[in-house]
Parts: C-alpha cells; structure tokens; sequence
C-alpha cells in the first residue's frame, strides 16, 4: 500500500492559475531585543516551488510611531499581536479537520490505502493536526500604512520633456521589497517616491507573484462583494483578498471590514469558524464592542468555553469597560463572566442569561 | 368472398341468387355449329384458401429455403386481402339489411336496395384510401436503435425482462444484447443446422447484474431466452461509493486477461465497450480496464462477473488483517479517513512494508507510466465515453 506525505503545503493546488484556494503561511518571529516590548515582525509568504519566498519587514519608523501612540491611549490593553490574545483566538477558531481539509478543486486521482494499527492511527491524525494548526495561521492586524509624499528633487529643466510619467525601479534581487527604490520622475520635472498604490504595481510587474494580478480584480468592488456574500463565499474573497493585497494596505483593510460586515449583519460565523480568519473577524468585533452576535451564535451552538474566552478577551481589550471591572472586583470565572457581562454591556441579556442558566442545570444533572 | 385485381375474372361467390342477378343475360344466338366458348366461373383461386394460395406464393419451404440457399431481397410478405371487406359489400353497391344496412328503420323492415352511382364510386374510393393508407404505414420503417455500430446487435436495450410465472415484475432492470452471432451444428439429418446465439446481461444499475446465453433458429426467440434467462443468474456486486471498484484486480478467464483499475469519480468507464455496457447495468460509474489476450466475448464477460465478485471490500481487508484501513486523498491534504475498522479490534503490531513493492508491474504500464509509450491512441482525449 504506498502511503503520500504532502509536504507542508500542497503545491499542486497552486498550478494551473486557480490562485483562490493557494495556501499562504505567516510566520511570526521575535525579535531579538527581547528586554523591550513585545517587537514583533510579521511576515507574509506564499510558499511555492518555483517562487521566491517574498517577506516584508514593517520598517522601523513606522513601528516606533506605531509604539509610541499605543502607549498613549491605556497601558494594559491588549494588542492582536499578544501571546495571550492569539491562544484566546486560536482557541475560539477551533480546529475541524474535515473543515480544514476540505477536498479542493484540482485535478483528481484516485485515493490511496494504508494498514495501520490504533498508534499509527493517532500519529496520522495528531500529523494532520499540525498541519492544520500550521494553515491556520492567521493574516496580521497591522495598522494602515502611512502615504508616501517624499519629493526628492524639483528640476525646473526638464519640465515639459515628455507626456508620461518615468518610474525607476530598483531590481536587486537580494533587496527587500519594502526597502526598495521606486522613483517617479513626473512630466513637470519633479522627481518624487512612487506611492504604495505605484510600488505594489511595480514589484508585481518586477517579482510577480503567484495568484497577484497586477490590477487588482473587480471581485473586489463593492457590488460585486454583495453578489458573492450572497452566495456565503467569504472565504473564497477573503483568500484572494490576501493573495491580492499587502496586509497593510487601505484595499485590504476596507475589503476584510466589508466581509466581516455582512458576516455580523446576518450572523454567518459559522462560514468562518476553522479557517483562518475567524481570529480577525473576533478581533474586529471586539474592538467594536459588537460580540453579541457572535456569543449568541456560539451559546445557540453550545460551545460554553468558546463563549466564557471570547467574554475575557474583551475584558482584555477594553478593560475600563463596566464588565471588566465588574470581573476585576469578583474575580469572576467561566459562567459568571458571562453573567456579568449580560448584565452590563450586552443588548441581549435576556437569551444570554437563560443560555448560562440552562448550561448550568446540564452540568448540575450530569454531576449527579 | 375473393375479390382479385385481374380483371378478366367476375366476383362471383357462394351465392346462387348474387351470381343469378350480376350475371346478364345471354344474347340468343342462332345455333352455329363452332365449338362452345369454354367459360369457366371457378378455377383455383376460388377453391383454395387464402392460406394456401399464399404458401404457394411466398414459398417459405422449398428447396430454395433450406440450407440457407434463399436469396434476401426475393423475400415476399404476405397480406391480409380481405381486411377492410363487409359482408354484403360488392362492386354492384346493393344494401342488404343486415348486413350493410339496418334491418328495422322506423319500426319497419327494410327491403333491399341499391346505392346511387355517385355514393357507390365514393364507397370504393374511400375503402381504396384506406387500403393505400395501410400499405404506407406498413412500408415505413421504425429507426432501430443503434447499437455499438449501425449493424451490430451489441450494446442494443431489450427493455425489462419478462414478468416471472408467480407475477414478479422486474421493471427496475434492464437488459444489453453483448453479442449475436449466427452458430452451426453439424446434425445426420441436415448437413448444417444454423441457430441463432445470443448474450444478453441484465442489470438494475445498482450491484445486481447476471448474464446468460440463449440460443434459438430463430433472433428475436434466441433474444428473448437468453434475457429471461439472465435473471436466473444474477451476481451482486459489491461497490466503492457506489461508483467504482474496491481495489485495482487482474482476472483471468481462459485465455481472456482483464485488468481493472479503480478510479476516482468523474473518470468515466474507459474499458471494452462490451465492458462499458456491462459496468453501466452493474452501475459502476468510473474504471479503467484493459483487456489483454483473447476478446472473445463471452469470457470477457465472465472474467468480468468472476473478478468482481471476487473483490474484497473495506471491511473484509480489515478483518483479514486486523488493521485499520485508511484513505488519504491527495485533495485533502494529509488528513487520514477511517474507511474500516476490525470488528475484533485492531492488533498491536503494525504492517510490514518493504522498501520496494512486492506487485507484479506490466510492461504496458510501466512504459505508459514512461512517456515511451509509441501509439496514436495513447494520449486521446475523448468527450463521449
């Protein structure tokens, strides 16, 4: 019986220009001033044989702007990027395996059979476990990057030389992208930096990458996203979306809020929970104080503890909110969080009190 | 009564009092000593029956038919003549009541009588169109269904078997003539006594599927034995999803190979044809098979039936081995699909697995596998499968 390994992705998913379900995998590393706070590089890579690895770096003057006004604002709040937040959310995502992995859309053979025993049973299953943690790895929240509006030289001279913008790119292949010089010499001589829009374009037509369309697609205008939210393909967009844009970006951002939107308008969580966007999209409500939904939704489907941690993350997150407070004083755990937090801040006290109360008879009958 | 188109003849009958009127008087002649005109009123059509005449006609038993001798285009086909004939109608058009007319109108009997010129020229003109009618829908041929090619009987549907002596129905099954070939028996009698042999299969597209030879002088009877006898010995077949085979088999039936290769939904049946119409009626969907050796029908067909009965589910391989049986499908990643667990429990010791595979490899495949493969038909993309 001959047995596969695929490596950790597939890359045969990847062929044939079907770039919808490629497979991208963020890897998050600390840096080595451990002593500072929490600096954290995100990177954004779509493995593939034949491609080079492309990885960004968040340069260091936006991260210490970026630094600085957190610090401002309140000092215990959490950020995305926090050890304790990302378990909360990973826990919340869940781990289907049949979700996971869902038969996707290539070419078909025919499957293949192995004799195993119980043991090697449960070491196939813990394998594809891992493997599953590993593709849902979450896209990073990071803040929108700044406009770039450097004007490097103002040559009277050469105004009026042409009708056509000149873009000087530099092409070393051992430069980071993000570090790259993209110039612009406009027609009236001025010689500036190549905005984000200009630079994304120009590294695509430079090093493109599997899946980027040089332009981006009209998928995402906005009646075209209502067509495909009706057919509950968010996920579909979402894996575009991060093929297509920089995690940064204002496209980006705009079109992951627009999905998670529609999500909350009509309380599709369930769409996303297994994949690896459901941290995002908690993350999103959670910053806009909207988690009723969602903790309707998870006590509707009896899942207590998914509730019981999504109600601590927002304390986490907002911890001069009443409910915080409340819990700060009682130290209050598992159920009475959720009590508490029906009483304060939620606008449907009524089913969250009576699923706690229901939950608790179960586990009042089953101890007995 | 006989009515024949040949003209030189009178429609006379039975009727002494019919020939009494249609026939005219006969002119007085003066005595003349010439011989008498010899008018005979009967001769052999009238003395015969239609049967009869007609087996003078058509001459089926001759010495022309036996052995085989009979030309096929010289064949003649009989006709009813005296369909759409009344008793009482006639050329002259008289009305007999009782016959052509009703006895009581208004309370009295009626009397006979004759039709008008004009009616009776529209009577005849009517049985004439009706006549012409019938001739054009017996000449229009039906469209036979094609079979595997314009001529040949194999692949062609017979519809459901008929229904059993205790009146089960088997409507949910359909049956595939596979072969129709003409057979010679060598007898003391007659030199060479042909009969007719064919190979029908039977199947409701959902594992139950039979076949059976029947062999008779005549297509249509041979045709008609050999589907209900089908029923007779069916087989059912065990099936992956209800869609293709367990495991990849190589059976082998006399001198006939025939290799089957599972495969995964949406592959289509390319086999035979005889094995495609065969895994249609057992209502395998998808499979490669390859027939190696003798195409002889007949053990194409049993290689078939005997392979796949032969086959070894899931669940058996399970409690064979007392393993886990396990799917890994290259769409899904490496996640690992339980598809049979040992009702006794898995054993401890895991299987062994030598480096390289114990199978037997054939060389057809290994040089596709390779690219060295030198035919025309090899890389074909076909639509209709």
């Amino acid at each position: 019986m001959l047995f596969t390994t695929s490596p950790s992705i597939p890359c045969g998913s990847l062929k044939g220009g079907s770039s919808i379900h490629s497979r991208s995998d963020i890897i998050y590393s600390m840096a080595a001033s451990s002593f500072t706070r929490c600096l954290v590089r995100s990177y954004f890579c779509v493995k593939c044989v034949d491609h080079v690895q492309t990885r960004l770096q968040t340069t260091t003057r936006m991260f210490c702007v970026s630094a600085s006004r957190s610090s401002f604002v309140d000092a215990p709040k959490a950020q995305f990027t926090d050890t304790e937040v990302q378990d909360i959310l990973t826990k919340i995502t869940g781990l289907d395996l049949k979700k996971v992995f869902r038969p996707i859309r290539q070419q078909l053979t025919p499957p293949k059979y192995k004799l195993v025993t119980d043991t090697e049973l449960e070491e196939a299953v813990r394998k594809a476990e891992e493997q599953a943690k590993h593709l849902l790895k979450m896209p990073p929240v990071l803040p929108e990057r700044k406009p770039i509006n450097d004007v490097l030289y103002e040559d009277q001279m050469l105004e009026g030389m042409d009708t056509a913008k000149y873009v000087f790119t530099d092409i070393n292949f051992n430069v980071p992208h993000r570090e790259r010089f993209i110039v612009v010499r406009e027609p009236s001589g001025t010689l500036r930096k190549a905005t984000w829009n200009e630079r994304d374009r120009l590294i695509q037509v430079y090093f493109p990458k599997e899946g980027r369309k040089i332009t981006p697609p009209p998928i995402f205008k906005e009646e075209n996203l209502r067509v495909v939210f009706e057919q509950d393909r968010h996920e579909d967009v979402l894996n575009q979306c991060i093929v297509q844009f920089e995690p940064d970006s204002a496209e980006f951002k705009n079109v992951l809020m627009l999905t998670y939107e529609d999500i909350e308008k009509h309380g599709k969580y369930d769409l996303l929970r297994s994949t690896r966007f459901f941290g995002g999209l908690t993350w999103h409500l959670v910053n806009g104080r909207r988690i009723d939904g969602l903790l309707v939704d998870m006590l509707q489907r009896d899942l207590m503890q998914d509730a019981v941690r999504l109600v601590h993350l927002f304390n986490l997150v907002h911890p001069q909110s009443e409910s915080a407070q409340q819990a700060q004083t009682q130290q209050a755990t598992d159920l009475d969080l959720l009590k508490i937090y029906a009483q304060y801040e939620s606008n449907r006290a009524g089913f969250i009190e009576l699923a706690v109360q229901t939950c608790e008879q179960a586990k009042a009958l089953s101890s007995f | 009564l006989l009515s024949t188109g040949v003209g030189a003849l009178r429609a006379l009958g039975g009727a002494a009092h019919l020939s009494h009127l249609a026939r005219r008087s006969p002119p007085q002649y003066a005595p003349v000593t010439a011989a008498l005109q010899q008018n005979r009123h009967s001769s052999f059509f009238n003395k015969l029956t239609a049967d009869e005449l007609w087996r003078g006609v058509l001459a089926e038993s001759g010495a022309g038919a036996r052995k085989g001798r009979g030309k096929r285009t010289k064949r003649k086909i009989k006709k009813d003549l005296n369909r759409g004939q009344n008793l009482g109608e006639g050329r002259a058009g008289y009305l007999w009541p009782g016959l052509n007319s009703p006895v009581y109108r208004d309370g009295s009997v009626q009397k006979p009588s004759q039709r008008g010129e004009a009616e009776q020229k529209e009577v005849t003109a009517a049985l004439e169109r009706q006549r012409d009618e019938w001739d054009k829908r017996r000449k229009t041929k039906i469209k036979r269904e094609r079979g595997w090619t314009g001529y040949s009987w194999g692949g062609i549907s017979l519809g459901p078997p008929d229904p059993g002596p205790n009146g089960e129905t088997y409507e949910d099954f359909d049956s595939r003539v596979i072969e129709v070939k003409s057979v010679f028996n060598v007898t003391a009698k007659e030199s060479r006594k042909r009969s007719i042999s064919a190979l029908v299969a039977v199947g409701n597209g959902n594992g139950a599927a039979g076949f059976a030879l029947g062999k008779a002088a005549d297509k249509n009877t041979a045709l008609r034995k050999a589907k209900n006898r089908a029923m007779h010995y069916l087989y059912y077949i065990e099936r992956y999803n209800n869609h293709t085979i367990y495991h990849d088999i190589e059976s082998k039936f006399k001198r006939t190979t025939l290799r089957m290769k599972k495969q995964n939904k949406g592959y289509g049946l390319r086999c035979h044809r005889a094995v495609i119409t065969l895994c249609k009626l057992i209502g395998i969907e998808d499979m490669y098979a390859k027939v190696d050796g003798s195409v002889n029908l007949l053990n194409i067909t049993r290689a078939l039936f005997h392979g796949l009965a032969n086959q070894e589910t899931h669940q058996n391989l399970a409690d064979k081995k007392k393993l886990n049986v396990v799917e890994f499908r290259a769409e899904q990643g490496t996640l690992p699909i339980v598809v049979a667990r040992p009702q006794l429990g898995a054993r401890k010791e895991p299987e062994v697995e030598d480096d390289v595979p114990n199978t037997r490899l054939h060389w057809a495949d290994v040089k596709a596998s390779q690219g060295v493969k030198r035919s025309v038909w090899a890389g074909v993309k076909r639509t209709i499968w």
